[in-house]
């Protein structure tokens, strides 16, 4: 009996969160701290030919500075290794926490000033006299591998990192599309966007010089691989020294996955002053230094034959990296990237081409869908496109199209030809319900009428397929992941029968606390506030990966179920034990076990009690009831949708107003849907911000000019109507939970929507095609040209 | 970035040469300048302070006058610096005589960092218009009233 699964129950997280009592990293006030400020460059390209730092030295209340000549040789390491076609390993130069000898996009870290207040700091920072001699600046990957471009790194010819393949064979592609009876042809930007967590970076070091230890407290999303990283590969710190702890987190989005330079920085200057030392980056250095997200390039083409099937798709991009490697950067364009161009859809042949490349640009990586929304956008803008130039209806368009339903039970799981083994979906049920929802007919006679008062409705579809829970450790260590991708869950039973569980996911958002607690209850028979969810500190965790791709209920989740099995299987002993009967007799439901057929039962705080009081007790077995797992899956899992934007164009003013929002989802089984809703509402609201709104712009000479709110434009409320949500459920056939992931579904399938929609309300006035974000500007001049 | 304009002064292009040319009326006509600082060689060490909407700074640096023609043409180059970013231009002005009257025509280019690009990039076109028409105006003030 299930008395929390399914249901809305309100986050346990949000008292503290809308109380202001929230603990961020930046709350944290320690004894003896002291201030991190950063000078930062103000070029793109520059070298470093002379540092001066005695004037800021010498400002009152300054303890110390530190230039690259200091810290250079510590650097922070990529975790994906991605080869070149010809087997090559990637281009992967250093990324030092300081500059060295020049720096290679604006915001880079020049030198660390630490002052006994942050204003000290701050004052201090403008002291410090940097002799830069300006260089030539490449900001577009394009430009970037042309002949004679800037180098970025001396040894990277051509600024390229590595090219990347993955599909069919291009020759049996090509062939394909040249013989096809239809070509869509379209180039793609897909932008630079900004994450804009609501809580900027944040990190305090602290080093007990007693015990030779370290405490890191920081704003991420995976406190143990922060760990991993910085001891074995930056610092050379003993991993059992170190302690990371990360509270309350304000939002990620991918952005806090990464091991930045700032984080080991701090870590290795409150050793070398013996103090505490925080640094909390403004909104400013935020634009400037939190990875960004997306920037490809794209040409693609879809064949299709007669009757309207995709008989090839192609996909060449550049893909813009930075400056340096982050993290994950190297995954995004390609594993998370090229494997995705399936979709929905049974397209026989299929090849994606990537060039990733360096520029002096903020370093790029996972920005919530991670390589799928760029892939998505790409694929769902085509199939529309594709559908208003052969003059078939989208939706009939992908009807004719789509995988048939299978379950990965009945049915066997679908092969793409782009690697990956989808584990189940039924397409055509989210598509209907979204159309139930929508009452098409009526719109097409609203479109109509709309083109006579200037006011031009348009609709968008995506049918998106998404790819969360990235595993099993084996592939993808095989395609050159640094890590293994699988997650701890520890259940502790108390002697009293309540219930701690550590999980190795992290919640910054995403309402863990609440929903994981709601399936460990159910799962156990007991009340739901018997059970207390804890992560983010490495000290009361075993190990763990994180929180990233939609993975935490899939991945996280099914580490816990693990051990909870095992805490059953063993008060199953315990139980047989106490009420005098066979272990095959008992059966465990609502938190008792009882004899089956007899009204003879003990309950679930009888047997905790039992098991640590064991006066009375099975021979043999071990006392305590404390389990811990680690769950590596066998498989991705695929979440889908339909997603249906209805815009309005104002024909005199370019201006796009998103009308309805229409998202049929299928995640799998669900545990809180209101907390889905609110991934799903989160979501659209960023893909949106996509298509119309966001993007990171750089003037020639590499200066950031979209730096502030003033010029970076974020969804707002006023900017988006009341979602109309609803979900069908496909089981994930291969987690215990059946749980696909919801974090990211929103962002992937909205984009396109919206972009398909704006194309159906202006393509009658003969536009083939706007890039995003698509602005009134855009729009205008593109009915006006 | 791309500045450009002219402005018709009401003096010959010999007497607007000789005022341009002379540091002591640059430094009163510039908005903002505080310091102007012969260098020889047509070179000069500037101190300004300037406010453009968020963005308050004062700048150091170098001005220099390059390719000069007498009553004709000169190119000014400019290389700022500051704590809120850096400031380098080159511009060329024309002088154009027009019966009694003289049109000066400017072009030349600005590059601006840190965050003086970040955050003033939007709005510094406009600034530039409006320090430029009060540059002229004082200029024009101060030959007719010499």
């Amino acid at each position: 009996m299930s008395n929390y699964i399914g249901k809305s129950i309100k986050r346990r997280e949000d008292n503290r969160f809308i109380t202001g009592k929230g603990k961020y990293t930046d709350d944290l006030v320690l004894t003896g701290m002291t201030h991190l400020a950063f000078v930062r460059s103000p070029y793109a390209h520059a070298k470093i030919k002379n540092i001066n730092t005695k004037a800021a030295l010498a400002h009152p209340g300054v303890v110390a500075i530190y230039t690259g000549d200091d810290c250079g040789n510590f650097g922070v390491p990529c975790g994906w290794q991605v080869n070149f076609k010809n087997g090559d390993t990637m281009k992967e130069p250093p990324h030092p926490l300081l500059a060295v000898g020049k720096a290679r996009h604006v915001g880079e870290n020049v030198a660390a000033v630490i002052a006994e207040t942050l204003q000290a700091a701050r004052d201090a920072v403008e002291l410090v006299e940097v002799d830069y001699d300006e260089l030539p600046t490449v900001t577009d990957a394009k430009a970037a591998i042309q002949p004679g471009a800037p180098q970025v790194h001396d040894d990277v010819p051509n600024n390229i990192v590595f090219d990347f393949q993955i599909g069919n064979p291009k020759d049996e592609v090509n062939a394909a599309i040249e013989s096809a009876s239809h070509v869509t042809k379209l180039n793609f930007k897909n932008q630079r966007l900004s994450p804009n967590a609501i809580e900027p970076r944040s990190y305090i070091a602290d080093y007990d010089v007693n015990a030779d230890k370290y405490t890191l407290y920081t704003s991420t999303q995976n406190p143990h691989l922060i760990r991993l990283l910085m001891c074995a590969f930056v610092l050379g710190l003993p991993e059992h020294k170190v302690r990371v702890i990360s509270h309350d987190v304000g939002g990620g989005f991918g952005s806090k996955i990464y091991h930045y330079t700032e984080e080991a920085l701090v870590t290795w200057v409150s050793k070398q002053i013996g103090r505490p030392v925080k640094w909390t980056s403004d909104r400013s250095e935020a634009f400037l230094t939190d990875a960004h997200g997306r920037d490809h390039v794209t040409t693609a083409e879809m064949g299709f034959d007669d009757n309207g099937k995709i008989v090839a798709f192609r996909v060449h991009s550049e893909a813009n990296l930075g400056a340096y490697l982050s993290t994950f950067s190297t995954a995004c364009p390609t594993y998370l990237h090229g494997t995705l161009a399936q979709g929905c859809y049974t397209t026989p042949l299929i090849n994606v081409d990537i060039t990733a490349v360096f520029t002096n640009t903020t370093p790029v990586d996972a920005y919530r869908g991670a390589g799928r929304p760029e892939m998505t956008y790409i694929l769902e803008h085509l199939m529309d496109t594709a559908a208003l130039e052969m003059k078939r209806d989208p939706v009939e368009l992908r009807r004719i199209n789509f995988i048939p339903a299978f379950d990965g039970v009945n049915q066997p799981g679908y092969q793409t030809q782009v690697a990956l083994q989808y584990d189940s979906g039924n397409y055509h049920a989210t598509l209907d319900r979204a159309l139930e929802m929508l009452d098409y007919k009526q719109f097409r006679k609203d479109q109509e009428e709309s083109r006579t008062n200037g006011k031009l409705l348009g609709i968008g579809f995506s049918t998106y397929i998404e790819a969360c829970g990235i595993a099993p450790s084996a592939v993808v260590g095989s395609l050159g992941a640094r890590a293994g991708l699988y997650e701890s869950g520890h259940v502790r039973v108390q002697p009293t029968g309540k219930v701690s569980v550590f999980t190795g996911s992290h919640s910054h958002g995403q309402g863990h606390e609440t929903s994981y607690a709601q399936f460990v209850a159910d799962t156990l028979g007991i009340p739901i506030d018997d059970v207390d969810i804890i992560h983010g500190d490495t000290n009361e965790v075993a190990f763990g990966m994180g929180t990233y791709g939609s993975r935490s209920l899939a991945v996280g989740g099914s580490a816990i179920m693990k051990s909870l099995d095992k805490i059953i299987e063993k008060g199953a002993k315990i139980a047989a034990h106490k009420l005098e009967a066979a272990e095959a007799d008992l059966e465990f439901a609502e938190g008792k076990w009882t004899v089956k057929g007899t009204d003879k039962s003990i309950t679930f705080g009888d047997v905790s009690l039992t098991a640590y009081v064991p006066h009375d007790y099975p021979a043999g077995l071990e006392p305590g009831l404390d389990f811990s797992s680690f769950y590596d899956p066998t498989n991705f899992t695929y979440p889908f949708g339909t997603h249906i934007a209805v815009v309005e164009v104002d024909k005199d003013t370019g201006k796009v107003s998103l009308k309805r929002f229409i998202a049929c989802d299928d995640v799998g089984n669900v545990i809180n849907p209101m907390i889905v809703d609110g991934q799903i509402h989160g979501g659209v609201a960023q893909g949106v911000g996509q298509a119309l709104l966001e993007g990171v712009v750089y003037d020639e000479n590499g200066q950031m000019i979209t730096g502030s709110y003033m010029d970076y434009a974020m969804p707002r409320a006023d900017d988006l109507p009341f979602f109309e949500t609803d979900r069908k459920v496909t089981p994930c056939p291969h987690n215990p939970l059946g749980v696909k992931g919801a974090g990211e579904a929103g962002t992937i399938g909205a984009t396109p929507a919206v972009a398909n929609a704006v194309m159906d309300a202006i393509s009658h006035l003969g536009i083939k095609d706007i890039q995003m974000p698509i602005t009134p500007e855009r729009v205008w001049r593109a009915m006006n040209s | 970035m791309i500045v450009q304009g002219r402005y018709r002064i009401l003096a010959s292009a010999t007497d607007v040469w000789i005022h341009l040319m002379d540091p002591e009326v640059l430094k009163k006509v510039t908005p903002g300048i505080s310091e102007l600082m012969p260098l020889g060689d047509d070179k000069y060490k500037a101190t300004s302070k300037i406010k453009i909407g968020p963005v308050n700074g004062s700048f150091e640096g170098q001005l220099e006058l390059i390719e000069k023609i007498e009553n004709k043409t000169a190119t000014i180059v400019v290389n700022q610096t500051s704590k809120i970013g850096n400031v380098s231009a080159e511009i060329k002005m024309h002088l154009e005589a027009i019966e009694n009257t003289t049109e000066i025509v400017y072009q030349g280019e600005a590059k601006l960092s840190g965050k003086l690009a970040m955050m003033g990039q939007r709005i510094i076109g406009g600034v530039i218009t409006s320090l430029s028409k009060q540059f002229f105006e004082s200029l024009n003030k101060e030959i007719i009233n010499s």
